[in-house]
């Protein structure tokens, strides 16, 4: 067209010459698509008129949304999800009918750290990464101390999911926040988001990255977990899966952890494996969530620390001095 | 940080536990010291009990022999030591069994063929310890009791019945038998109420609690069971499915568009608002870039 | 070499404003150091990328450390492209004219490598594709990832546009490289300088700074959201998006007038960019400079008066304890006094205001340090049972090297752009000036 420009010096024959040329290309395009919608048009009906052929039988079908179709039985394939995706929409889907609670009984705390080793032997995490972290809290100069068990608080208003660009943090209905590290870009958005710090990266390659070579990918476990995405506290979904109660709340000696569904008002203390009413509990213990101000909703509610069945100690790390 | 501090109020605990402590010492009865292992300790008891031992005792315990137990009041002490060791089978099973605080209750934590595992393990660290002779199984003298359940409309309870098979195979109310009613949660059984003793005929009434959810229509799994700890009965539980509990069918915690959704359950105005802003500036940007390529075909030569 | 309107020819212009288009020994030698500096960076980045974010300084509680810090510099950086040539052109200052490229300059390559940066912070860079895939739209980074793209586009047409007409005069004029002016004239359109085409882009232009304004808010009001939408003590704030914006504010104009500075010197521009230029941004400079105060004293003196629970620990640590010394460094020396000086005309004699603006822009980035890091070294509930490093955030040798990076790359971007093209608009002095092309 530049030389065009030089060639042709009044401006008529050039636009005229342009324009049958813009015109051509439109009309081969418009062929085209034309061309490409017949084929598919004919194409599809040609296997139409195959099956029809093949067996000339139909079947009435109920669908989902409650209509009755006719299909024929050739084309009738038994649905079933298998393997990853099964697994994925089980993890996205949750455990219909439930909201899993837990509740911490501060006074039985006396940070035994089971329930940590416990956590961390099941999602093959490194010393220092902690889904559960006993914190050794003082609210202010003249409170006594306490044992303060720290897991992920699976709020009902999480900011962490809500800040996530990728859907890769989710929750599920039954109040399950969970990860999918298949799909985390590591931006570590969510773990500024959170007021309670529950969420840990993997910075270096995991504990278990070689061992766990060739794992299929549990989002309920988040094992095997990756270099560069997120980790943290999944109430072990994969065991609620199972009927079985959490790692953490299986493994402690001091009956600390009571979890439960809270459509069914009830919890069970993983060590005595007593079943008592939630509201009950919590209305006699002066339950309570953590930082309910900021308005996330916890789904982990605490016993306060009072008539302690242990004394305070100060807690001797175990963690390496650096990583 | 501030160790003394904690160290003082290490001392005040100390002293204010230490005196409730040493107020009532922990006495077992004789009968209970006289309890001898059902069979005779074996290695894979052994084997089996020192797993139990690592979950469930060595938290406060420590290993047995290393003297690293956990400074609490009272002491829970080196279970290889002496002062453990030279008490009887019985009254180590007593202690385990029923608890002490600290020291919890392990009736239901510990299975009791896995409390004697324990004792099995811990007397491999006494070189001395002979092992009393195994209690012998005599035959089954206690009651035969089975029980039935319904719920009384009339009365708004349900009627645990208690019936007891008499020596001449008759059947005949219970009774005087304790009995509890559990209802089925998703972790485990819950008790409803107190446990209630059976009257002449047999019968025990509990009111079950007007706000406890059921499914979604309404139904509870509930069970009754003889309170018997000791072992003395030969009882059969009752269970039913009643719809007396409160119809819960609650949405998933999912339904809402909020901030938090995934995208496809973004709120609609957000949706729309960012959708619309990008394709309105996008649109200008796509105008200007066409028409600034139309200054090509302005330019005069 | 003095002004002297009588003898201003357009070829006097035209030769004034593209002398320096020609590769000599100071280009080499410059774009050489650039080159070699900016391969130790990419080194840098390919051991994190292939042993993971671990290698920098940033942990569990201080997630983002420099490199966040980085990105929100270079977002306020680019945001000075729309204050000289939206806010003061569409305003009708005339006085802007031979700034505005070098504005849309430092905009265009800000905003370009501002999105490279937060790709460096990315445990994952290679799935950046999933952002556009599974965006999220109540997600601020996809909020941020839109405005910055489309920043970038609607900065990259404002510079492109009215470079048009000299593109066009380059291809004719200059005794250029054969390559140099094949692509001018395929940059030039074809243009004539026809009513019609002038029409074009005198609407396109408007247009753009039009757009330009609100673009320019979001796109450093949004990075401001990342923090501001958190509850953290430090970043939970309601005037983040102002205290941000004015901010970008005083950081793009130092680096404008650091600009000025070296293209008038190296590039001989002395009677195109005058003294009255310097002491005009340094009026702007000062004005940007009181918002920003203003707001300053908002962020700081209103939580430190209540001094809730988590904002006490921040502050306290802002104002007399680990970070006392480079908060009042950069508040004091990086804002406080340069408005004190630049009050007094000789400090915006160009020499002063140079020095003053490299002081601001040092300062600016060390701010940026302090509002991303402190707050996450105090979280709600304490930070126990992790190794040190996770407790004290200590920037690594590689991490530093990743954040220079980016430095290199804009320095890299400017130089070419300066370099191939004229710093000064060339076409709009001229008709400015009245002396039109014969």
């Amino acid at each position: 067209m530049e030389e065009n420009n030089n060639t042709h010096s009044p401006n008529e024959p050039e636009k005229s010459k342009a324009s049958t040329r813009r015109d051509f290309l439109k009309n081969l395009g418009l062929a085209g698509v034309g061309v490409a919608t017949g084929a598919a048009a004919l194409y599809s009906g040609h296997i139409f008129e195959a099956k029809k052929e093949a067996t000339g039988e139909s079947k009435v079908l109920l669908t989902q949304d409650g209509r009755l179709v006719s299909v024929d039985s050739l084309e009738i394939k038994s649905h079933e999800k298998t393997g990853e995706d099964l697994r994925e929409s089980q993890s996205r889907e949750g455990i219909p009918g439930r909201r899993w609670v837990m509740v911490t009984d501060l006074s039985r705390c006396r940070n035994a750290r089971k329930c940590i080793s416990a956590c961390q032997e099941a999602h093959h995490l490194r010393p220092e990464q902690y889904h559960m972290n006993t914190l050794q809290m003082q609210d202010s100069p003249n409170t006594a101390p306490y044992n303060m068990p720290k897991n992920c608080q699976h709020c009902d208003n999480p900011p962490c999911v809500a800040v996530c660009p990728v859907d890769a943090t989710y929750k599920r209905p039954d109040g399950i926040v969970l990860i999918e590290n298949d799909r985390c870009i590591g931006c570590r958005f969510c773990m500024a988001a959170c007021p309670y710090s529950a969420r840990i990266f993997n910075w270096i390659e995991p504990k278990d990255a070689a061992k766990d070579q060739g794992i299929e990918y549990n989002a309920e476990l988040n094992v095997p977990q990756k270099l560069g995405t997120i980790s943290k506290c999944l109430f072990s979904a994969d065991r609620l899966r199972e009927g079985k109660l959490p790692y953490c709340v299986e493994a402690c000696p001091n009956s600390v952890y009571y979890f439960g569904d809270e459509n069914e008002d009830s919890v069970t203390n993983g060590t005595t494996k007593e079943t008592v009413r939630l509201s009950k509990l919590l209305r006699d213990n002066g339950g309570y969530q953590l930082m309910p101000e900021l308005g996330t909703k916890p789904r982990v509610y605490y016993l306060p620390p009072k008539n302690r069945l242990f004394p305070f100690e100060e807690a001797k790390d175990a963690t390496p001095e650096k990583v | 940080m501030c160790f003394k501090k904690q160290f003082f109020l290490l001392l005040i605990f100390a002293a204010a536990l230490g005196f409730r402590v040493t107020a009532q010492t922990w006495v077992v009865p004789d009968d209970q010291k006289a309890v001898t292992a059902p069979a005779k300790f074996t290695p894979a008891m052994q084997k089996q009990g020192e797993q139990v031992y690592t979950k469930n005792c060595q938290s406060c315990h420590g290993l047995p022999g290393k003297d690293n137990w956990v400074k609490l009041v009272p002491p829970p002490g080196d279970l290889a030591k002496e002062k453990a060791q030279k008490q009887t089978d019985g009254e180590i099973f007593y202690r385990i069994t029923t608890g002490k605080v600290p020291m919890p209750e392990f009736r239901n934590i510990i299975p009791e063929d896995d409390r004697w595992n324990v004792i099995a393990y811990l007397r491999t660290f006494n070189p001395k310890y002979v092992q009393p002779e195994p209690s012998a199984k005599t035959a089954f003298t206690g009651r035969i009791v089975t029980l039935a359940m319904q719920y009384s409309e009339p009365v708004k309870k349900i009627v645990v019945t208690a019936h007891e098979k008499l020596k001449d195979n008759d059947k005949a109310p219970a009774a005087g038998i304790e009995v509890m009613l559990y209802v089925k949660r998703f972790f485990g059984n819950m008790q409803v109420g107190d446990m209630k003793t059976t009257n002449a005929k047999g019968e025990a009434f509990f009111e079950f609690p007007a706000d406890l959810p059921g499914n979604s229509a309404g139904n509870v799994d509930i069970t009754a069971q003889v309170n018997d700890p000791k072992n003395q009965m030969k009882a059969t539980p009752a269970a039913a499915t009643l719809a007396i509990g409160v119809p819960t069918s609650r949405p998933g915690l999912t339904e809402t568009r909020a901030w938090w959704s995934t995208r496809g359950k973004a709120p609609i105005w957000l949706l729309l608002t960012y959708t619309l802003s990008v394709l309105i500036v996008w649109g200008f940007i796509v105008y200007i870039v066409v028409s600034v390529m139309k200054i090509r075909k302005l330019s005069q030569g | 070499m003095t002004m002297d309107d009588n003898k201003l020819t357009f070829d006097k212009i035209t030769s004034d404003l593209t002398h320096h288009i020609r590769i000599n020994k100071g280009f080499l030698v410059w774009m050489g150091f650039l080159t070699v500096s900016l391969v130790a960076c990419l080194y840098a980045y390919s051991l994190q990328l292939r042993t993971g974010l671990g290698v920098a300084g940033i942990r569990d509680y201080v997630t983002w450390g420099l490199y966040l810090a980085n990105f929100v510099f270079f977002v306020a950086a680019s945001l000075i492209g729309m204050l000289i040539s939206a806010v003061l052109g569409l305003a009708g200052m005339k006085w802007i004219t031979p700034l505005t490229r070098i504005a849309e300059t430092i905009a265009v390559s800000f905003a370009a490598v501002a999105g490279l940066v937060i790709v460096s912070d990315m445990g994952r860079p290679e799935r950046l594709a999933y952002v556009f895939i599974y965006g999220r739209p109540q997600s601020p980074i996809l909020w941020d990832v839109t405005v910055i793209i489309t920043y970038f586009a609607l900065s990259l047409l404002l510079l492109y546009l009215p470079m048009i007409a000299d593109m066009a005069i380059l291809h004719r004029k200059g005794a250029l490289p054969s390559w140099l002016k094949g692509t001018y004239k395929c940059l030039s359109l074809n243009f004539t300088d026809t009513p019609a085409q002038n029409r074009i882009i005198n609407r396109s232009i408007r247009m753009l700074l039009i757009l330009l304004v609100p673009m320019a808010l979001s796109i450093h009001t949004v990075t401001s959201w990342l923090f501001a939408v958190t509850s953290r003590a430090g970043w939970d704030s309601s005037i983040f998006g102002p205290y941000f914006v004015s901010g970008a504010f005083v950081a793009g104009s130092a680096a404008v007038i650091i600009a000025m500075f070296f293209f008038r010197k190296n590039y001989k521009l002395q009677d195109y960019i005058t003294d009255l230029h310097f002491d005009n941004m340094g009026k702007v400079l000062v004005t940007v400079s009181l918002v920003y105060l203003y707001f300053n004293i908002n962020e700081f003196l209103v939580p430190g008066y209540k001094l809730q629970r988590a904002d006490a620990i921040h502050l306290t640590e802002l104002f007399s304890g680990k970070d006392a010394c480079m908060f009042w460094i950069v508040q004091i020396g990086g804002l406080v006094l340069p408005i004190l000086l630049l009050f007094f005309r000789p400090f915006r004699k160009p020499l002063p205001i140079l020095v003053i603006s490299i002081a601001v822009l040092i300062a600016a980035w060390f701010k940026r340090y302090l509002i991303v890091i402190p707050t996450q070294e105090h979280p709600f509930l304490p930070i126990q049972h992790v190794p040190q490093n996770f407790v004290v955030y200590t920037p690594t040798l590689v991490e530093t090297m990743i954040t220079i990076g980016p430095f290199i790359l804009v320095l890299i971007i400017i130089t070419l752009i300066s370099k191939f093209f004229p710093v000064i608009p060339l076409h709009e002095t001229a008709v400015e000036k009245g002396v039109e092309d014969v």
